[in-house]
């Protein structure tokens, strides 16, 4: 009842998804049909069971949701593995971004289960029966599990995630930093930019247009909050806007989806913070 | 037109999500009610006659329940909107906090509606 | 040292927009200032109807007319009303994408300040029939 940790699965699974009717806003080509089912291959003994999110840009088809029968006994332990399994034992067409499988690049984002997790940390015995792997929420999709985070990573660059010093570098030395400055960004230089927050934000899936989304504003606490920083008027002017910052109502469904254990929704609120005390 | 993957239709409710919408509701129906309150406030400046059908409009069973369902809404939406002031003094971040905190407000606003109907049937005898 | 890729024009002008308005803070500000004024006062007046109880015309018009509860709930009307006049407006903003959205948010403004207006002078008649 009470999570302490991200990373914890919940256990009380009563409502899987919103009371809503099943194609409740979707449009009519991200319309979900139903798709193929892959049995077991002879001999499997423990087998789990995967529905898959499958999309083929070449087939002029609409998205599709496939179901894997998946041998535990000889994929790996986690969902990406899962996934690896399949594309060389069943289905070489299943598409997804992976590079690190330890949980640092981000590249394996998705929706598990219908939280925002990385494949790669995620223990396929955590997952539910059937587990439901789609892409990320709320992202156009380019192929199956690959979604297009092209408007998002355009927000990011344009909150100028960059250092901007009024003198020029030291020539002897780095720019220095006390230890106390250097702990005020812990906790947020350590994003990864998977967009798991950005995606399961509700203020995002309805103007993620012009709203930046907490994994753009957490980086944008993270220039703010760096001593070494000397422009956070002009940052505090960008951001100062009822759709850019002011869309976040504090959900936090953010914090509760981080797979770094990162504070998008802190970070957000001490934007906030700064933003009032320079009108006080 | 790529498709958009699932939003809504697929992501799981959680604590944070579900309070989220619930204040959002609540605020609504707090809205009613206050404009409810101004029409009370009008009907007691005016004639005797509209006040009269007005509290017997309220007094009545489902004037009753829907005082009740008001009151709630009211009391869920106040702290729910408390735990909103925590978080802008950027206090109480933590997971744990996020979900202790919610869960206390979604108990403190049972306690406090029974409570408040409560002592109003022991004020009415 | 290769340069940065640059998102394509049209994809990083869409996420500029029309660059930032520079205001939101005084809004925001002000749903706060109303949500702690109204805490104690919306908790009084609770208090107040329950103490009331299922009361008649008589009972309400003697205790809405002394001076503090009257002051109580003007104040209680001003703050009320200016923090749903915000809240709404952030609502529609939310959810309404259509040519309706600024019909609507002049429309929930405009009502917002005429219900007050009618409660703080009924409330005033009331005071000052006494």
């Amino acid at each position: 009842m009470i999570i302490h940790s991200s990373s914890q699965v919940s256990r009380f699974r009563l409502l899987r998804r919103f009371p809503l009717p099943r194609g409740f806003g979707i449009l009519r080509e991200s319309r979900i049909d139903p798709g193929r089912h892959w049995p077991a291959p002879a001999g499997a003994k423990r087998t789990k069971t995967f529905q898959i999110y499958r999309y083929d840009p070449e087939s002029g088809r609409n998205p599709r949701l496939d179901t894997f029968e998946v041998d535990f006994d000889e994929c790996g332990p986690m969902v990406l593995d899962a996934l690896i399994w399949i594309k060389s034992k069943v289905d070489s067409s299943l598409t997804f971004r992976r590079s690190c499988r330890e949980g640092v690049c981000g590249s394996c984002a998705m929706t598990l289960d219908g939280t925002n997790w990385l494949a790669c940390t995620r223990f396929i015995t955590e997952m539910a029966s059937p587990a439901s792997v789609y892409p990320l929420a709320n992202f156009p999709v380019i192929k199956d599990l690959v979604p297009d985070q092209t408007h998002a990573l355009a927000q990011y660059s344009m909150i100028e995630p960059w250092l901007k010093a009024s003198e020029p570098p030291p020539q002897q030395h780095e720019r220095l930093q006390s230890v106390a400055d250097r702990k005020q960004l812990d906790g947020y230089y350590e994003c990864i930019l998977c967009f798991c927050c950005t995606s399961g934000c509700p203020s995002h899936w309805w103007n993620g247009d012009r709203f930046l989304g907490p994994a753009v504003l957490l980086q944008a606490w993270r220039w703010l909050a760096d001593s070494r920083d000397d422009a956070k008027g002009e940052r505090l002017d960008a951001l100062e806007d009822p759709f850019r910052l002011y869309r976040c109502h504090t959900i936090l469904n953010c914090t509760r989806t981080c797979p770094k254990g990162l504070n998008p929704g802190k970070a957000i609120a001490e934007i906030k913070k700064m933003m009032l005390e320079r009108t006080l | 037109m790529r498709p958009r993957s699932p939003n809504i239709q697929n992501y799981r409710p959680q604590l944070t999500s579900v309070l989220s919408i619930a204040n959002l509701i609540t605020a609504l129906i707090s809205t009613v009610a206050l404009v409810a309150f101004v029409a009370w406030l009008v009907a007691a400046a005016l004639r005797p006659s509209s006040y009269g059908a007005l509290h017997a409009a309220a007094v009545s069973p489902i004037g009753r329940a829907l005082l009740v369902i008001a009151t709630f809404a009211f009391f869920l939406h106040l702290c729910g909107s408390i735990r909103h002031l925590f978080w802008d003094a950027v206090v109480g971040f933590e997971l744990r906090s996020i979900y202790a905190s919610g869960w206390v407000a979604v108990a403190a606003s049972i306690v406090l509606t029974a409570a408040a109907w409560l002592v109003g049937r022991f004020v009415k005898g | 040292m290769p340069e940065p890729r640059e998102p394509t024009p049209s994809i990083a002008a869409r996420a500029r927009g029309l660059g930032s308005a520079r205001r939101g803070t005084g809004a925001w500000r002000a749903e706060r200032v109303t949500a702690v004024a109204l805490v104690p006062l919306t908790l009084w007046l609770v208090a107040s109807l329950v103490a009331l109880g299922g009361a008649d015309r008589a009972a309400f018009v003697a205790w809405l007319g002394r001076p503090l509860p009257a002051l109580l709930v003007i104040l209680l009307l001003l703050a009320a009303f200016r923090h749903t006049g915000l809240g709404l407006q952030v609502v529609i903003e939310d959810y309404v994408h259509s040519a309706a959205k600024i019909p609507l948010l002049i429309t929930t403004y405009l009502l917002c300040f005429a219900i007050c207006v009618v409660g703080v002078l009924a409330t005033l008649s009331v005071a000052f029939r006494r």
